[in-house]
């Protein structure tokens, strides 16, 4: 008989609102407090310590509007989150400041998360949702200049982007952008060139989020539906679908890979967080904590494997952290 | 008589008493010269010496036997001059002493000591005495030249014989008081001072009586106690003074190694002399250690504390100047003097405590190997005797074992760790320390005695760092406890705290027999690890890495609060959790259920009283542990909080008072050590911490009973700000519930009241003024609707009286809708509750939210089978009633759904229920009012009035036993209560 699922290591209480995005800043050396950044409906980004579990500050930025996508850029000091007042706020964290340095005005009303991508020492590449429904737009952070503007062809109807993932093979190739659209499909994007490289129709319903394994070229996307869909790219820069798993309840808000390309977790509306391999897709748990939908699920990166943790938000307003590690 | 200051007047008022001498020698004459002398000045005097001695030393050289008496006479006239002259010539002094020496001596023909008499070896000693005290500086020293050696060495062995022999206290201690001298080591300050080369000298003379000497002096030290402890104090003193002088390191180091060629015409001489080179000095110090022992056996139990303290100087002066010579007898010398820290008598205890501290602050032992090696053998043995001694030894025992234990200790100081290192060192140690710290576990009572009823407000009664008193197997002592707790806290003051804990933690984990030892012991480490509390001599070299001790507490906080040492069993309960319940905990171990719940229970089938007890006292050790640690850190320990605050709390919330008790004391020090004013501050500040492991007790089935504790104490000493924290897990623990209703329902229902408990008290205020309000409002209105004479009745008002009025009159006429049509009609009716319309727009508060959700589970368990389930029900329910009054429109839907159950309860329950459903009742009358009129007339009023009916006979009749009858309470509870029901309800209308 199987073991049975684990509880929580800890749950994080008073964000007052639900959770929509979380991001860990935990591999800085000994002394740096681990750090887990949580971005809530009524707006707030707070900031919880690790060692205490407690929030160490919280930053209002987003005009009380819900902030869904909340990432570090390079260390713990400088944070970027995108929230429901269109805007991505850069904030400057460090020395106990908190304030935000500049801020990009989107004009996108949806629910797509921006991807960020570091392509060299203190440059990042910046993928979001532009203004037009179906566009997706990259900028070159700091500076702000707009990279690339990513347009389907003329009559595609993919709808609006749902999802990004910005990447590239390794430092100094060409950056790839793979972006979920509100149609089901995954495309892929070559950004220089701004041209669809590959499409994929991977789901019915649109595509939640997705998550992309470079070395294996493999990637994962989960929609509305029961179905997780897992494809690949192939040499000739083809997305073809390799496998799909079925779910027990439908929809997954949340899919996350973890560092080490091993396992991967969805959130679901049921509640639930879900363990897969990520090798076979086999499934390893299935987490139970919530009382309401999982919003996002988010891997740590501590240095040591072995603190190594997964944190999901949800709509009861509730963080679970969980060390999963341990037991795979 | 006149005073002669000049040398000519002294001259010619001496000068015929010396002629009269020299020529008849009587004592008549010596005394004539003598009262002279009286009338002579120093300084005269001083001109005149050698012309006064030499008829008295005159008297002395004329061959032939003389009259004892003349002797003395003659010894004690000499004696008096010397004592106001110098004497300035070497030969005086040489020829002066020799003669003196000859009056002790035997006749040459008989081989033994002359029977002199004790008067005329007095006076000689005496008369040596002050000799050697009138003789210069330098013209002194020409008596320590090789060539004196046989001169010398005969007045010693004339001493060394009358301190042996003699009977009389007085001569044995001039003798050795003379001795002393001799050997140029007297106490008074006026001699003149050795430089080292003169040090040394006489150092390689007296090497050469140094056997004799030490001798002689050991056994006159180990003689009868009946010499008097002056004469043993002054051998004692002696013996070291010449011992520390003979073997001085300082000397010894100096001595070149090849014996020096003395001239030719002292070569029989040079035959005496000793060479005190490395071989010599070894021989010597072991002849010198078998003394040593003798010494210091018989002299550390003598009955007078002069001499043991006379020890204490011995000690302390062998081991500041022989350190390295006399290194083997060191084990004895350190053991009499650690052992000698706790004397009985104060002085030689504090004398004892400086030289222990002076040796530490010299850092004798850390500089010489040699002597940390000595100590670690002792303490060695020692450990390996400790577990026999600890059994055969009484209390008293025990103490000197113990304090000479401590006294290695703390004389190893950072050496211990030498010690530590060794494996087998370190076991028997341990083996000892925890042999002896096993705990007497038969007391009964301690897992008799039960928390009565819920703790008042931790603050009161609860005093910090006061721990539970101990009753130990092998002593009773305190005095025991406290010097293992000592030994405990040296250990983790010097010792290196990792090896320690380690190696705790293993016996800890060993074996249950040890396990609250070592806990104990690891308490103590950890408190001496942080230097509190530590009797130290000597600071550690290094200081404690903060870090290192945090990460020793964190790996034991985690071992004591491990599911297997922190959940024992404590009690058979039974009084509290229903017998159900308890089987299923049985089945579901049988079943193996869950892995975790099998280390709950011990696998031997029920636990005795006595593992019971042990297990009592484990958790409180534990608890105590937590204290420490907390102590130790100070703010630090806030870290621990979030692991360690949860199962404290948690056995604050335990039954068994004992542990419940120690767990307050916990908190108390986890307050003080963190900052926090009161324990409810602890709470509050860290409601975060405990609802999380409360949240994630509740999943699991087995824990719940546990959890539901915590919330428990957590919401009885916490206030309103935490309400939003512990909303969110009282969801929890309602979507618990609604999982297990069978089995945990008691459980829950526990948590459930003190959840209302305190939402009453938190909110409880606001309500009851507002019921006042109301009640007011009321009562204004009333008259209104009476007399109806009053114009300001406004259409609602009147409305609503006429609605009332119409369905009263239908029930009056016994048109009775019955229930169905009823609750049909009675929902709209609630709706327009003028009271409430604008609390109806209002989102509700959370409190209310909460009592709702609480009183619909209510609902379902108002018909559970158990009966003391039912019981906390009811009274759940009506604190629910209660904290949902002001909140009408919410209340009277409730009540409505509760109606039918709560009816149930009122007319065909167990005696207890219709009780306390009564009580609910009237509660609910009190805030719902006339909306339960109709209700109560028709379901319940018959009931009772027919139940009263059928009661008063049997009570008109009953005897004096009838009052404590549980008939009598429901019938007393009815007829009080009934009244005012009534009134509350407006029943009047009804009736007429």
């Amino acid at each position: 008989m199987a073991l049975p699922p684990p509880d929580p290591q800890f749950v994080l209480r008073g964000t007052g609102a639900a959770v929509h995005t979380l991001h860990f800043s935990c591999g800085g050396p000994e002394p740096d407090i681990p750090l887990l950044f949580s971005g809530s409906e009524n707006g707030f980004i707070h900031v919880w310590n690790l060692k205490t579990h407690r929030v160490d500050s919280a930053l209002d930025g987003h005009g009380r509007k819900s902030v869904y996508c909340v990432e570090t850029m390079g260390g713990k000091d400088r944070l970027l989150s995108q929230g429901r007042d269109q805007r991505i706020c850069l904030w400057d964290l460090a020395e106990g400041r908190t304030s935000v340095t500049d801020s990009v005005f989107t004009e996108h009303v949806g629910f797509c998360r921006c991807s960020l991508l570091e392509v060299a020492q203190g440059r990042w590449l910046m993928a979001m949702a532009a203004r037009s429904l179906e566009e997706v737009q990259i900028l070159e952070l700091p500076s702000k200049t707009s990279v690339c503007t990513l347009k389907p062809e003329v009559g595609a109807k993919l709808g609006m982007p749902m999802c990004l993932k910005l990447w590239q093979l390794n430092c100094g190739s060409q950056p790839v952008l793979l972006a979920g659209y509100e149609d089901g499909s995954v495309v892929l994007w070559n950004v220089s060139m701004g041209k669809v490289l590959s499409k994929l129709v991977c789901h019915q319903e649109p595509v939640m989020s997705l998550d992309f394994d470079s070395e294996k070229a493999k990637g994962i996307s989960g929609s509305s539906e029961k179905v997780l869909s897992i494809w690949s790219l192939n040499e000739q820069q083809n997305l073809q679908v390799y496998k799909t798993h079925e779910l027990v309840n439908a929809g997954i808000s949340d899919i996350t890979i973890r560092p080490d390309k091993k396992i991967l977790a969805t959130a679901g509306w049921d509640h639930r967080i879900r363990i897969f391999g990520w090798k076979k897709l086999k499934p390893l748990a299935v987490l139970d904590y919530h009382t309401a939908t999982v919003h996002c699920v988010s891997f740590s990166d501590h240095s040591k494997p072995r603190e190594r943790l997964l944190a999901a938000g949800s709509r009861d307003q509730r963080i679970s952290v969980w060390s999963i590690y341990a037991q795979t | 008589m006149a005073v002669f200051d000049t040398p000519q007047a002294a001259f010619g008022a001496l000068r015929p008493a010396c002629v009269q001498l020299t020529r008849v020698q009587t004592v008549e004459n010596v005394r004539q010269l003598q009262a002279h002398l009286a009338g002579v000045s120093g300084a005269a005097l001083q001109e005149l010496q050698e012309y006064v001695l030499f008829p008295l030393r005159f008297a002395l050289r004329v061959p032939g036997p003389k009259q004892e008496r003349l002797v003395q006479s003659l010894v004690q006239c000499i004696s008096s001059v010397l004592a106001a002259t110098c004497v300035k010539k070497q030969e005086l002094l040489q020829e002066l002493f020799s003669e003196l020496c000859t009056c002790l001596a035997p006749p040459p023909s008989s081989g033994k000591a002359a029977p002199l008499s004790e008067e005329l070896k007095l006076a000689v000693i005496q008369a040596l005495h002050t000799l050697m005290h009138s003789a210069y500086g330098d013209v002194i020293l020409s008596l320590y030249q090789p060539s004196t050696l046989p001169l010398l060495g005969f007045a010693v062995s004339l001493l060394l014989t009358l301190a042996e022999q003699e009977k009389a206290k007085q001569i044995k201690i001039s003798a050795l008081e003379c001795l002393q001298v001799l050997v140029l080591q007297c106490d008074c300050q006026e001699h003149w001072h050795l430089d080292e080369d003169e040090a040394q000298q006489c150092g390689d003379l007296f090497a050469s009586f140094l056997p004799g000497i030490s001798i002689t002096l050991s056994r006159v030290i180990a003689g009868d106690i009946k010499q008097g402890h002056k004469t043993t104090v002054s051998a004692i003193r002696l013996f070291y003074l010449i011992v520390g002088l003979v073997m001085s390191d300082k000397q010894l180091a100096r001595i070149p190694k090849n014996k020096e060629k003395l001239p030719v015409e002292h070569s029989r001489i040079s035959e005496l002399m000793i060479h005190r080179g490395p071989d010599w000095t070894k021989s010597t110090a072991e002849k010198l250690s078998l003394l040593l022992h003798k010494v210091v056996e018989s002299s550390s139990v003598h009955p007078h504390w002069k001499v043991r303290l006379e020890l204490v100087e011995l000690v302390h002066h062998l081991l500041s100047n022989c350190s390295q010579s006399l290194v083997d007898s060191f084990s004895h010398l350190l053991k009499a003097l650690v052992g000698l820290v706790n004397d009985e008598n104060s002085e030689v205890q504090s004398r004892c405590n400086k030289v222990l501290q002076g040796i530490a602050e010299q850092r004798i032992v850390a500089q010489n190997r040699a002597l940390a090696d000595v100590l670690s053998e002792n303490l060695h043995s020692l450990a390996t005797a400790l577990p026999r001694l600890m059994n055969s030894q009484d209390d008293m025992g025990k103490v000197s074992t113990l304090s000479l234990l401590l006294g290695y200790l703390k004389l190893l100081g950072s050496k211990i760790n030498i010690v530590l290192n060794s494996v087998s060192h370190l076991q028997r140690l341990s083996k000892a320390l925890v042999q002896v710290l096993e705990l007497d576990v038969t007391d009964v009572k301690i897992v008799e005695a039960r928390r009565s009823g819920p703790p008042c407000p931790l603050q009161q009664g609860v005093q910090k760092g006061r721990y539970q008193k101990k009753y130990f197997r092998f002593f009773t002592e305190e005095k025991v406890f406290q010097l293992l707790q000592q030994v405990c806290r040296v250990l983790g003051y010097y010792g290196n705290l990792y090896l320690l804990v380690d190696h705790f933690m293993g016996l800890y984990n060993e074996s249950g027999l040890y396990r609250k030892q070592a806990a104990m012991i690891l308490n103590e480490l950890v408190t001496g690890a942080a230097g509190v509390g530590v009797d130290f001599l000597q600071e550690r070299e290094v200081p404690l890495n903060m870090n290192d001790l945090k990460g020793s507490i964190t790996s034991i906080l985690d071992e004591y609060m491990d599911q297997a040492n922190w959940y024992l069993v404590t009690s058979i309960d039974t009084e509290e959790s229903s017998p159900e319940q308890s089987v299923q905990q049985g089945l579901a171990v049988r079943a193996g259920g869950s892995s975790s719940s099998v280390l709950l229970l011990s696998p031997e089938p029920p636990a005795t009283t006595r593992t019971m007890n042990s297990n009592i006292w484990q958790i409180c050790i534990q608890l105590e542990g937590v204290g420490c640690f907390a102590a130790v850190l100070g703010k630090e320990f806030q870290l621990l909080l979030l692991s360690a605050l949860y199962p404290v709390l948690e056995k604050a919330g335990d039954r068994t008072l004992l542990i419940s008790e120690t767990a307050l004391g916990t908190l108390a020090d986890i307050c003080e050590a963190c900052g926090y004013n009161s324990v409810q501050c602890l709470i509050n500040e860290n409601s975060d911490y405990l609802v999380n492991g409360i949240s994630l007790n509740l999943r699991h089935l087995e824990y719940q009973p546990r959890a539901s504790q915590v919330l428990d104490t957590m919401l009885r000493h916490s206030d309103a700000s935490l309400l939003p924290l512990v909303e969110d897990v009282i969801q929890d623990v309602l979507s618990a519930l609604d999982q297990s209703y069978n089995s945990q329902a008691s459980t829950f229902l526990r948590v459930l009241h003190s959840v209302m408990t305190a939402l009453v008290q938190w909110f409880g205020m606001s309500s009851t003024e507002e019921h006042r309000q109301r009640q007011a409002d009321k009562g204004q209105s009333r008259p209104r609707s009476w007399g109806q004479q009053e114009v300001t009745i406004t259409s609602q008002e009147l409305e609503r009286f006429f609605l009332d009025y119409v369905s009263q009159k239908q029930i009056a006429e016994g048109d009775l809708p019955d229930l169905e049509e009823e609750e049909a009609d009675e929902v709209p009716l609630a709706k327009p509750e003028p009271n409430s319309d604008t609390e109806g727009e209002a989102p509700m508060p959370i409190h209310a939210q909460l009592a709702k959700d609480v009183m619909e589970r209510c609902i379902h368990l108002l018909s559970d089978g158990s009966l003391r389930v039912r019981l906390k029900v009811l009274d759940v329910l009506e604190l629910c009633v209660t904290v949902l009054h002001p909140h009408g429109n919410h209340l009277l839907p409730m009540a409505h759904r509760v109606w039918p159950a709560l009816v149930t309860r009122l007319i065909s329950d167990d005696p207890l229920a219709v009780l306390r459903a009564f009580k609910v009742l009237c509660t609910l009358a009190q805030t719902c009012g006339d909306f339960l009129r109709q209700r109560v007339s028709k379901d319940v009023l018959p009931k009772l009035t027919s139940s009263l009916l059928s009661q008063a006979p049997v009570s008109a009749r009953a005897g004096p036993v009838y009052s404590h009858t549980l008939a009598f309470k429901l019938q007393l509870a009815v007829l009080q209560g009934l009244g005012s029901l009534c009134e509350r309800l407006d029943m009047v209308f009804s009736c007429t």
